[in-house]
């Protein structure tokens, strides 16, 4: 399933078991940059049109009141620049809402949370990262390390993992229908490998369009079916006894 | 030989439920100590089941599943101590100054630059005045051609308090940017450094030229000492992150940036409320001639004193650990 060698991190736990965490690349961290860089212009554009509803003179009311008012716009500004990275990192556990909608993390590179200092190195260099124009440097750096590291993840020895949604629901789901269908009659048993196939197969029937949910079926049944001439007939005249037929196949092997 | 897949995940899946619920009740803050014991005998549960799935069902989504709940609980586990208020105060009672002067070399080093900076454009001025036109910018220059400084007009543009704070973050930014252009072999923050050097020599130099270098005096005295010395720490960290980049010593070159990233940082972020409250007094003392410039001399000599007498003694006797240097 994994064609493509994707780059991980390894952590070697006191279990002595070995994780392997899936790291972000490009992608993700691009999606997960404009989210929040959404975010922070939404606010302040909500911010700006709630000014302008309750105040109608804007500039003669920015000129005439406000220190308040021009010290809370400047330090919002430096926070929206500055502190809103770290402090959302550092509130939420090595996500901001943008990498939690994306489903990344920033881990340091033993697997364990950031914290205060690593998260500022990271988010100060991103001064750096930004160069020369749209994060010329820090694209550069994530294409050309080995786990997608910007320079500020290189200084602060951090990188961004991904957290995928996975679905164990199929392993478990019960078989649908009470259709008499024949059983295999001489099968062997199944791999891992086999399983996760026909499951992931039975996953995505339903998406797929007739005709290749109709090839790939036949082909599982031919290949782990086990059947006479007849029994095969049975289970392939329509795509609902094929799926059921595999889906009592995986099942029989518990 | 192991059972089949299904089957595994049928038996074992009850037990990564509760984990991950436990898990997510972590995250919440609603965990009772009771529940500690449970979530530990689940996690080693669960690693065991990672054992188990690597060998036989590689690659599978299980084998995905079980590696990403193990992470999860791993990181919830193996925290790392949370700051909070006290370690807040231990850090600017002792480890600021304390990684300062570990570093001390690397901060002379960025002094030792900046001064440079300013005696190029200093001595460029004074011996060629027309290489002003090359080092001052032109709306510094119309300002002082009229013998008026640049400054005395923003008082009466905006209230202090709104002059203060652009100044703060301004400072901030100049002092994250002299930090973090370190990255780059350290190149980046010679060149901010000098660069600012150049630019605040040539400036002083042309006043002075000019006949107004009491006027410069008179606004720089209050705060200057201690903005310039912030400038030059940064500068400093910024020199850190470069050498370890130049020369990692005995650890790779991942480890040590990472290493001295986080040592720099240190220096960087105990300089920022320092730049806040220097930012108040260049917004509310130094513009104007509400006090007299002997007033602010004074004041600025204090304040500058005061940082470094603090810099160099606090948390010299107390017990703790020294930092990695």
């Amino acid at each position: 399933m994994n064609s493509a060698p994707s780059p991980s991190l390894d952590v070697a736990t006191p279990e002595r078991v070995s994780l392997s965490l899936p790291v972000a690349g490009i992608g993700y961290r691009c999606l997960a940059y404009l989210v929040d860089l959404f975010i922070l212009f939404v606010f302040w554009v909500v911010a700006y049109f709630t000014f302008t509803l309750l105040v109608s003179d804007v500039v003669g009311f920015f000129q005439g009141l406000s220190g308040l008012a021009q010290t809370l716009l400047v330090v919002g500004v430096f926070a929206t620049q500055w502190v809103y990275w770290t402090a959302a990192e550092v509130l939420m556990g090595g996500q901001t809402p943008g990498k939690r909608l994306m489903g990344i993390r920033v881990v340091r590179v033993d697997g364990s949370p950031v914290g205060v200092l690593e998260s500022a190195v990271r988010n100060l260099v991103r001064v750096v990262d930004s160069l020369p124009l749209v994060y010329a440097v820090g694209v550069l750096s994530v294409l050309l390390t080995r786990q997608h590291r910007r320079l500020g993840d290189l200084l602060a020895g951090t990188l961004l993992v991904r957290e995928e949604r996975i679905d164990l629901d199929k392993y478990t789901a019960p078989t649908v229908g009470a259709m008499a269908l024949p059983t295999a009659t001489h099968s062997e048993r199944l791999t891992a490998e086999d399983v996760e196939l026909i499951l992931s197969f039975l996953t995505r029937a339903p998406e797929l369009e007739p005709q290749a949910r109709a090839r790939l079926g036949t082909k599982l049944v031919e290949r782990y079916g086990g059947l006479d001439e007849a029994g095969r007939a049975t289970v392939l005249a329509s795509a609902q006894s094929t799926e059921a037929f595999l889906r009592a196949r995986v099942q029989a092997e518990r | 030989m192991a059972a089949p897949l299904p089957a595994f995940v049928t038996r074992r899946r009850p037990d990564w439920d509760a984990l991950k619920e436990l898990l997510d009740r972590q995250r919440a803050g609603t965990l009772r100590l009771g529940e500690l014991r449970t979530l530990d005998v689940l996690y080693r549960r669960a690693a065991a089941d990672l054992a188990h799935a690597q060998t036989f069902y590689a690659g599978t989504d299980v084998h995905r599943f079980l590696n990403q709940l193990c992470g999860q609980a791993y990181a919830t586990i193996y925290q790392p101590p949370r700051e909070r208020l006290a370690s807040t105060l231990a850090f600017f009672r002792q480890d600021f100054p304390r990684t300062l002067r570990a570093n001390g070399a690397f901060v002379a080093a960025s002094a030792g630059l900046f001064l440079l900076g300013i005696l190029l454009g200093a001595v460029v001025v004074l011996l060629e005045p027309r290489g002003a036109e090359l080092l001052v910018p032109e709306h510094l220059r119309d300002f002082i051609a009229r013998k008026e400084m640049w400054t005395d007009g923003i008082l009466t543009v905006s209230p202090p308090n709104a002059v203060a704070s652009g100044i703060a973050t301004n400072n901030l930014t100049v002092t994250i940017v002299t930090f973090a252009s370190g990255i780059l072999l350290g190149l980046g923050t010679v060149f901010v450094l000098i660069n600012n050097g150049v630019h605040l020599g040539s400036v002083a130099a042309l006043c002075v030229h000019e006949g107004m270098g009491a006027k410069l005096f008179d606004f720089i005295a209050a705060h200057g000492p201690v903005e310039l010395s912030i400038i030059v720490i940064a500068g400093g960290a910024g020199l850190m992150v470069g050498q370890a980049l130049v020369d990692p010593g005995e650890l790779p070159r991942g480890q040590a940036l990472a290493l001295r990233g986080r040592e720099a940082v240190k220096l960087v972020l105990g300089c920022a409320p320092f730049l806040a409250l220097i930012a108040v007094v260049e917004g509310f003392v130094s513009p104007g001639d509400f006090f007299s410039s002997w007033v602010k001399a004074t004041l600025g000599l204090a304040l500058g004193g005061f940082f470094w007498l603090y810099l160099l003694r606090a948390g010299r006797d107390a017990p703790g650990p020294t930092p990695v240097g």
